[in-house]
């Protein structure tokens, strides 16, 4: 098995739609670009029309249509900049994490997940969610940061170089000053990322099994513990802010400096006549304007530190990938299942069925039976190619792992899921094109057509989760008669008649063989079946 | 008045709203205490306008005047500099003081209103499923309460800052200018309308969009649980397309609250350009002297038209925060009429008060006893029966016919009609909480937690003995299983129980239930997964057990309840409830 891809790379994020976010980038710096410059520029014009004023023969020659354009140009174009630029840059942003979604989701299909779900959950949601950081927090506000303070630094070179060698090096030292944060601030997203999904789980839990709690009195217990969690999570949330406000803090005292220093040394200037006062006027508000674009700076190795540890939790699931079966033929409809000397466990078991032996033709029925905590279920699914097993295991004449067994296993495991869809929708699963008369029919062989008739919605009935709107009894039988509908050559089923009673047993038994006349078929029962051509196999 | 025009205008009178404030009282005093910190802030950033202004007027009119000597504008700088270092260092600091206490608001705000969402949930028991999906009642726990947070910890204080700040900058600009304070002033009024406007609109697309969002991760946990399931059948590609569907609507609905939200940043930008643009223009022009309407005149001196440009800006900051905070807000309103339904639930409260300690096996007597589902199905038809003291009966009936529900009932979770008598006593006058000691239950679903057995079985009974753990085992038949494990009694079991077959988790769920010493006994299918010959030997050992207890077992083979002394036939019930009158019991 060759290693498994990544799910996310960090770089693919940003080059999956290279031309939207280089739209946004550019809309964002020439909107930024355009506020600084009109507070700057306003500064510059009233003070050189004061000095006009001042000097009253000049005032009728000083050129004011000029600036004034270029002030209301500033004006629209930081609006419509800021509006275009954020529609961009979210709509890149929402249609990535769409994809990173399916992304996610396919590869968990394509993985033997051994995870909690409630973990996966958080994994595909929340982590998926807080991806779009990257491009938003991380990326763009530094692009931002790093060229406009280049700008001012070259505006104020071209103004006097003596400006820019005393209130640089400050201004630099606040560019950078964010980079202090990246070590804790990434370590604080990790553990923040993990202590939510342990929340989750410890919320989710409790919900699920919230009748046996209250009836315990256990309930107050697990909220507790939910609550200590939830406490601990706020706590990391508040460590994240005090990170990103102190570094805000540090970081506007150093441009508080820059700007100390940048008058200082304009002082100088004005008296040696190097620097008129309008100009000086606007190199300081320049950077007064600039604040704006360094602070986002000091939260964005929080948001990298939350994305990088997304990335990370969603490239585990990942790991464990299903061998792909494609390339491989699939066995002909007529078959031979062959078990010799066969023994499997469940991950971690201590005992499972061992040596067991049997040979199945196409139309041959194979009866299980044993105590419980024999092996049955285990045996089941080594059958059903989920387990790893010992001794020989054939079809065909051929081990399992030399065919595409997906459309020739059907597997009806102990615990039915039922989906929050509808009736149809859930049988559908098994077979998408399937007409209405067909499930119909199939109810009626799984002894579900009285009870869907009296459904007020009838096909439509929505099921609920974990089929909550049905009975155990029927659960089953749903997701029996969903496989049913796959037609698939081997029929391998747990406990199918679990709840029933005799008269339906009997009912449902035969439409399965008549059904599965021309497959194989076997059942793991604890009832005792009536079936004359039947091989049995006692498990102990 | 103040007051008054705030409330007119910026916050309008929904009951999300009133929620909002509901949930905010207790930490009234950190927000304000923010809201100071905050207009301190202001003050300092007028001072500092003011010493900037003057540090220019002076150099500007020294250079018209005459070359600057050196010494001159060091001594200037000395005296102005520390001031103005004093507010430059200042206001960071204050900021940082706002967002701690703000924060801390916040969080105690969103801890309070998760525990009481989770009271509610147990108040409601196994009817919690009338408000969503275990998926998506946690993403309303979790996500749907932290999104408050934008709104406490900025929106709050930021709506009482959008008026102080702007009148403390209008009445610094009056001193100087009054048309200029005018300009501010007309300008002012016109934002607060466009953003009721558009936020208006954005919190009903922001509601639209939490829906979408619990809706889908509902979705996500329900294909995601059911995974093996979806592989075995070749269907995750379906799947995946449903799972594309959902995520694709979320975009959808996502960007729709985006743009309003956006628009509305945009409107207040436009604004806040424009004015600085007509200020800059208005004072450039004045101190040329050539304003259309002062010829000649110069209406605002240089120091005073410089600290009004400077202050021009943060005149609007406050406005256009609070437009970006608006979207919090919408957010926030969204968010709490989609717990509403929770937090108001006046889900069916047990009412008893009476406490009623079973000394010893109770009686039971049920008369015509209905229950309806929410959707007016009717979930059990009119049925009677009586359990006498220590005496052990068996409900039976077609699947569907309500068997779970009577023992839902039972337990104290569901109104029903009719009545039910434990020892003379309606069911109805006992506490709830007083009377689930009382008995023991077994769900169809096992209450198996992802724990080890060990902690599985403490939660039936914290104070077991790991001895008494071990007995017990015994007794259902788990202890050889468990002591070859190479960790024991500690052994992990995944979600579901995963790692144990159905039978034992059965009975892992059985010996939960032998670890409470109850009276009376409520069970729920407990053998629909075992084989014959265990499910036999099971229902032997519960017999034996519960020798001289009440006992209701819902089963559908009675092969091993020899025990029994009574079987009740459940009717089927009818379609509806409006044909309950034709039915005919069995």
């Amino acid at each position: 098995m060759s290693a498994p891809e990544p799910v996310v790379r960090l770089r693919t994020l940003l080059t999956s739609r290279r031309s939207s976010w280089l739209l946004a980038l550019l809309l964002g710096a020439v909107t930024l670009l355009c506020a600084i410059t009109l507070l700057a520029l306003s500064g510059w014009f009233i003070s050189a029309a004061a000095l006009a004023g001042l000097a009253s023969a000049a005032a009728y020659g000083f050129d004011y249509f000029r600036p004034a354009a270029i002030i209301r140009l500033c004006a629209i174009g930081r609006t419509a900049g800021r509006y275009a630029e954020r529609l961009t840059s979210h709509y890149a942003a929402l249609g990535l994490l769409k994809d990173l979604r399916v992304k996610t989701f396919n590869a968990l299909a394509n993985s033997r997940s051994g995870h909690h779900s409630a973990d996966t959950l958080q994994r595909l949601v929340a982590d998926i969610d807080l991806l779009d950081q990257l491009p938003l927090k991380v990326i763009a506000p530094w692009l931002w940061a790093l060229s406009l303070s280049a700008l001012l630094l070259l505006f104020w070179y071209l103004l006097a170089p003596a400006l820019l060698y005393s209130a640089g090096l400050p201004l630099l030292l606040a560019l950078f000053v964010p980079l202090l944060t990246f070590k804790r601030a990434t370590k604080l997203a990790a553990h923040e990322t993990s202590a939510a999904a342990l929340r989750r789980t410890l919320l989710l839990e409790p919900l699920t099994m919230l009748p046996a709690l209250l009836i315990w009195q256990r309930w107050q217990d697990k909220t507790r513990q939910f609550s200590a969690q939830d406490q601990h999570c706020l706590e990391l949330q508040r460590q994240q802010q005090q990170l990103s406000s102190r570094c805000a803090l540090l970081q506007q005292s150093i441009l508080a400096l820059s700007l100390l220093l940048l008058l200082w040394q304009g002082a100088q200037l004005l008296a040696a006549q190097a620097l008129t006062v309008p100009l000086l006027l606007a190199a300081a508000l320049a950077l007064w304007a600039l604040y704006e674009v360094m602070l986002p700076l000091c939260q964005s190795f929080i948001a990298l530190g939350m994305s990088l540890a997304a990335r990370n939790r969603l490239n585990q699931l990942a790991k464990r990938t299903v061998q792909s079966q494609s390339g491989k033929p699939e066995p002909e409809s007529v078959l031979t299942l062959t078990a010799i000397q066969l023994s499997a466990r469940q991950n971690g078991a201590l005992y499972g069925p061992d040596n067991v032996s049997f040979t199945l033709q196409s139309g041959s029925v194979l009866l299980i039976s044993g105590a419980s905590g024999s092996g049955k279920t285990t045996l089941l699914q080594a059958l059903a190619n989920q387990l790893a097993v010992t001794g020989t295991l054939q079809l065909n004449g051929l081990p399992y792992s030399e065919w595409q067994l997906g459309q020739t296993l059907g597997y009806l495991s102990q615990q039915a899921d039922i989906f929050d869809l509808t009736l149809a929708q859930n049988l559908r699963l098994g077979a998408p094109d399937a007409s209405d008369a067909q499930l119909w029919q199939v109810l009626k062989d799984t002894a579900l057509h009285d009870w869907a008739q009296n459904q007020p919605q009838q096909l439509d009935t929505v099921l609920g989760e974990y089929g909550a709107a049905v009975s155990g009894g029927q659960a089953r039988r749903i997701a029996l008669a969903r496989l049913l509908l796959t037609n698939r050559p081997v029929l391998l089923l747990d406990e199918p008649f679990a709840g029933l009673d005799p008269d339906t047993t009997q009912q449902v038994l035969q439409a399965l063989l008549q059904r599965q006349r021309n497959g194989i078929l076997v059942i793991v029962s604890h009832q005792r079946l009536d079936i004359p051509q039947a091989q049995l196999l006692q498990l102990h | 008045m103040a007051t008054k025009a705030r409330k007119t205008t910026l916050s309008s009178s929904n009951p999300a709203n009133a929620q909002l404030m509901q949930l905010l009282r207790p930490e009234q005093p950190k927000l304000f205490a923010a809201l100071a910190l905050a207009v301190a802030a202001c003050l300092l950033f007028i001072l500092q306008s003011y010493l900037l202004s003057v540090l220019f007027a002076r150099w500007l009119t020294d250079s018209q005047l005459s070359a600057i000597s050196t010494t001159d504008a060091v001594a200037l700088l000395t005296t102005v500099l520390p001031w103005l270092a004093l507010c430059l260092l200042g206001r960071p600091l204050l900021q940082y003081g706002r967002e701690q206490l703000s924060l801390r608001a916040s969080q105690q705000v969103r801890l309070n209103l998760r525990a009481t969402l989770l009271d509610k949930l147990a108040q409601a028991g196994p009817g919690k499923s009338r408000y969503g999906s275990d998926g998506s009642l946690s993403s309303a726990v979790l996500e749907q309460v932290d999104a408050l947070d934008g709104f406490i910890s900025r929106y709050y204080v930021q709506r009482y800052l959008v008026l102080i700040t702007p009148l403390l900058l209008v009445t610094a600009t009056f001193f100087y200018s009054p048309l200029a304070a005018v300009i501010l002033l007309i300008t002012a009024p016109l934002v607060p309308v466009f953003m009721i406007l558009l936020g208006n609109a954005a919190a009903a697309a922001s509601q639209r969009q939490l829906q979408k969002l619990s809706r889908m991760s509902g979705r996500f946990l329900d294909l995601v649980r059911g995974m093996p399931t979806l592989q075995q059948l070749q269907a995750t590609e379906r799947a995946s397309a449903t799972v594309a569907n959902a995520a694709g609507h979320y975009r959808d609905s996502s960007m729709q609250v985006l743009k309003l939200a956006f628009l509305s940043t945009a409107v207040l930008e436009f604004f806040s350009a424009l004015a600085i643009a007509l200020l800059a223009l208005y004072l450039g022009l004045g101190l040329l002297g050539i304003l259309p309407w002062a010829k000649g005149e110069i209406p605002v001196a240089y120091q005073g038209a410089l600290f009004i440009l400077l202050l021009a800006p943060e005149f609007y900051a406050p406005l256009r925060q609070l437009g970006t905070d608006y979207h919090a807000k919408a957010q926030a309103e969204a968010a709490i009429s989609e717990l509403t339904p929770v937090l108001h639930s006046q889900s069916w409260q047990h009412p008893g008060t009476q406490q009623l300690t079973l000394q010893s096996a109770p009686q039971l007597s049920v008369e015509q006893l209905q229950i309806s589902g929410d959707d007016n199905r009717q979930r059990l038809a009119p049925l009677s029966f009586s359990v006498a003291a220590g005496s052990r009966v068996a409900l039976q009936g077609p699947s569907g016919t309500g068997k779970s529900s009577l023992l839902h009932a039972l337990l104290g979770f569901v109104p029903y009609q009719g009545s039910i008598m434990v020892n003379q006593h309606p069911l109805l006058q006992l506490e709830r909480n007083h009377w689930q000691q009382q008995l023991g239950y077994m769900a169809q679903h096992s209450s198996i937690a992802a724990a080890s057995i060990v902690d599985n079985l403490r939660l039936a009974a914290p104070t077991a003995s790991d001895q008494q753990l071990i007995d017990i085992l015994q007794q259902v038949e788990l202890w050889p299983l468990v002591r070859q494990l190479p960790l024991g009694l500690e052994t992990q079991l995944g979600e579901r129980g995963l790692g144990l077959s159905g039978g034992q988790l059965q009975r892992l769920a059985l010996a939960q239930l032998l670890l409470q010493d109850t009276k009376l006994w409520l069970l729920d299918e407990p053998t629909a997964h075992l084989d014959g010959a265990t499910a036999y030997r099971l229902h032997q050992l519960i017999g034996k057990l519960s020798q001289g207890k009440s006992l209701i077992i819902v089963s559908h083979q009675l092969h091993g309840l020899d025990w029994l002394d009574q079987v009740v036939k459940l009717p089927a019930p009818s379609a509806s409830l409006n044909e309950s009158s034709q039915h005919v019991s069995a």
